[in-house]
């Protein structure tokens, strides 16, 4: 044992430890130097796929950019502790949080009475009382940002979007909000929590705003169905109304097409007849100029003998005696079935015998 | 043999080297990680804080002392706080808050733990929204109107009353206080849903009234337009038939014009024909035609 420069009772007491090491390294120097190379190289750190690593050199984040600060997938080559430390972070997982200002689900009571502490809701702008259900989706956008300055996620997110939903609520109505204004509600509450959580510093992006719940309270659902059917029930009138003038206003039309029609018909018919009519007196004219005598008579007696042929009965009576007309004289017109065939054309019974018997 | 003596005292010497080197990091060394900051006391007495991320250094235990304290933001929900708002209308309002520590040393004093923070943050809140929604009326929380709402005013009152409080007396910055919840007290609820059903009632009473007044009017103009069609479609058969009977009329009155006389005996006939059918009684005299015929050459006549 060589004892140069150290003092030899030091190197008495330090004689067992020294025995003990050369004892260790002679028989496990392999083991030591792999240890030792394991250890020189345990920095080197693989990033995944989905996933950006940031390094700290004695605690300070390396790279003043996000550029230079964030690594991605592959090999990073940093030193061992305690000189760097990589923290890897899953930029690309989404994360999901259900926020609920709603009764709980187990809650079977017809709700007249909210108790703040428990039951979630929101008042909109007319201070109706609303429950909302959202899930919100978000995933880190700045790595550096979240692990080392940001609140914890959790915390931040539902916060955040809570504070939005009562404010963006705030300043709608609640028909508006239960009907068509979804959309503009979520799009408000999304932009709001992403200003706020981008103030918090939080590192994180809101993906998605999904909303899974809007309903008014329960004591009052069936309030809120019966606008709803009214609503229906008036849309329905209307509609049936609008289905009755589609169907009033082409059958009018159609009617005074047709009575028009019509009337151009009988013109058209009128027109033809007369003009008939006319022709055939002009015809009849002509032969009458040629021949008036003849042909006057002939039509007279055509006419007389259809007519007292066509007549029912025909009576006869002689000519008024002179200077006393018909004074005094009575024709019997007899009921069809009580006169024969023959009896028609008998001349009436003189007027003297008929003065005393009436009918 | 002189070779491995020699090897062995080398090894002595660096693994001794080492073990005292790193003995000696340890003991002075502070890694100071981004978000987080070191308080160093010695001998109790604060001495220094680094804040600021890096490789820091102090004497060795026990002269100097080193803790670490968290920088990063927390978010901290009051509690649920009953209040007035100005126009005298009881609300219950939770704020949040998003708080970190910037002064290390007046924290670690006045504070201590995170936990101790959120009392002494807490008791902050409340006061500054009792104080600062009595001073304004519940519409500038939640209304339709836009002009009433001042809920950005109100959360900068909430923190101008806040922040600088915290910040001397915590060494604790708030950088953002908002309104996490509204609501209202338990008794009022039923009043409230009375007046939201009876606004419901009348809003079914309004679509129902609405609904059947323009189906009416969608009806009525419908029958009236209906109705004036019909009455166009009337007057042009009228006109039709006027036009047709006038030139009808004009078509005989051309052929009477052409022998008034003779249309006159023509036109009799004709009428005598069509006015003797099987229910009128003739009754001719005697002397007339054609029964004269009996008796004499009569004259032609009617």
């Amino acid at each position: 044992m060589r004892r140069s420069g150290v003092p030899s009772e030091l190197g008495r007491l330090a004689a067992p430890l020294a025995r003990g090491l050369d004892a260790a390294w002679r028989r496990m120097h392999w083991w030591v130097a792999v240890m030792a190379l394991l250890y020189a190289v345990s920095g080197i750190t693989v990033i995944g796929p989905d996933e950006v690593g940031v390094v700290q050199r004695w605690g300070r984040l390396v790279g003043d950019s996000p550029a230079t600060r964030e690594h991605g997938p592959g090999l990073l080559f940093a030193f061992p502790r305690p000189v760097d430390q990589v923290t890897r972070v899953k930029t690309k997982y989404i994360r999901e949080l259900a926020i609920k200002l709603a009764p709980p689900e187990d809650t079977t009571d017809g709700g007249t009475r909210l108790d703040p502490l428990t039951v979630g809701y929101a008042l909109s702008g007319d201070q109706n009382i609303v429950h909302v259900k959202l899930v919100a989706r978000f995933r880190v956008r700045e790595p550096a940002e979240w692990v080392f300055y940001g609140p914890r996620s959790e915390d931040i997110v539902r916060t955040e979007v809570s504070a939005a939903i009562i404010r963006s609520l705030g300043e709608m109505g609640v028909d508006h909000v239960l009907a068509e204004g979804r959309k503009d509600l979520i799009q408000t509450v999304t932009q709001r929590s992403q200003a706020g959580l981008d103030a918090a510093h939080s590192g994180l992006e809101l993906v998605a705003l999904e909303l899974t719940g809007l309903t008014p309270p329960r004591a009052l659902v069936n309030d809120f169905d019966a606008v709803q059917s009214a609503y229906i029930g008036a849309e329905t009138q209307k509609k049936d109304a609008e289905a009755f003038a589609q169907g009033i206003v082409p059958k009018a039309h159609a009617s005074a097409n047709a009575e028009a029609q019509a009337a151009r018909a009988d013109a058209a018919t009128a027109q033809a007849r007369a003009e008939g009519d006319v022709d055939a007196f002009l015809a009849l004219e002509r032969e009458y100029r040629a021949n008036p005598a003849v042909v006057r008579e002939r039509l007279y007696r055509d006419a007389a003998e259809k007519a007292i042929a066509s007549a029912a009965m025909v009576r006869w009576v002689p000519p008024p005696a002179p200077g006393r007309g018909y004074q005094g004289l009575r024709v019997f017109v007899e009921p069809e079935a009580t006169l024969s065939p023959a009896s028609e054309t008998t001349p009436p019974p003189p007027p003297q015998r008929l003065p005393e018997e009436g009918p | 043999m002189a070779d491995e003596m020699t090897a062995q005292r080398w090894l002595r010497v660096v693994v001794g080297t080492i073990a005292l080197l790193a003995i000696a990091f340890y003991a002075t060394a502070l890694v100071v990680h981004e978000g987080s900051a070191v308080l160093v006391t010695r001998f109790g007495r604060p001495l220094r804080a680094d804040t600021s991320a890096g490789l820091h250094w102090k004497l060795p235990w026990p002269i100097d002392r080193a803790s670490w304290l968290d920088m990063r933001r927390h978010v901290y929900e009051g509690g649920h706080t009953e209040m007035l708002t100005r126009d005298k209308k009881n609300v219950i309002v939770r704020t949040f808050v998003v708080w970190r520590i910037v002064d290390a040393l007046t924290f670690t004093q006045a504070v201590g733990s995170e936990r101790d923070a959120e009392g002494k943050l807490d008791g902050l809140l409340t006061n500054a929204a009792i104080a600062t929604l009595g001073g304004h009326d519940l519409s500038a929380i939640v209304s339709t109107n836009a002009n009433d709402l001042q809920v950005d005013q109100i959360e900068a009152e909430l923190l101008a009353d806040t922040a600088p409080v915290a910040r001397q007396s915590y060494g604790v910055e708030i950088e953002q206080i908002r309104l996490e919840r509204i609501a209202l007290p338990e008794e009022n609820v039923t009043a409230v849903f009375e007046q939201m059903r009876a606004e419901r009632r009348q809003y079914a009473a309004k679509f129902r009234a609405e609904g059947e007044r323009e189906a009416s009017r969608i009806r009525s103009e419908a029958e009236l337009e209906a109705a004036q069609i019909r009455a166009k479609g009337a007057e042009e058969a009228a006109r039709i038939r006027g036009e047709s009977a006038a030139q009808v009329a004009k078509t005989y009155a051309d052929a009477q014009r052409a022998d008034p006389e003779f249309y006159k005996f023509v036109r009799s006939l004709e009428s005598l024909d069509k006015l003797v059918n099987d229910k009128t009684t003739l009754i001719l005299r005697t002397d007339a035609e054609p029964f004269s015929m009996l008796q004499s050459q009569g004259e032609v006549g009617r």
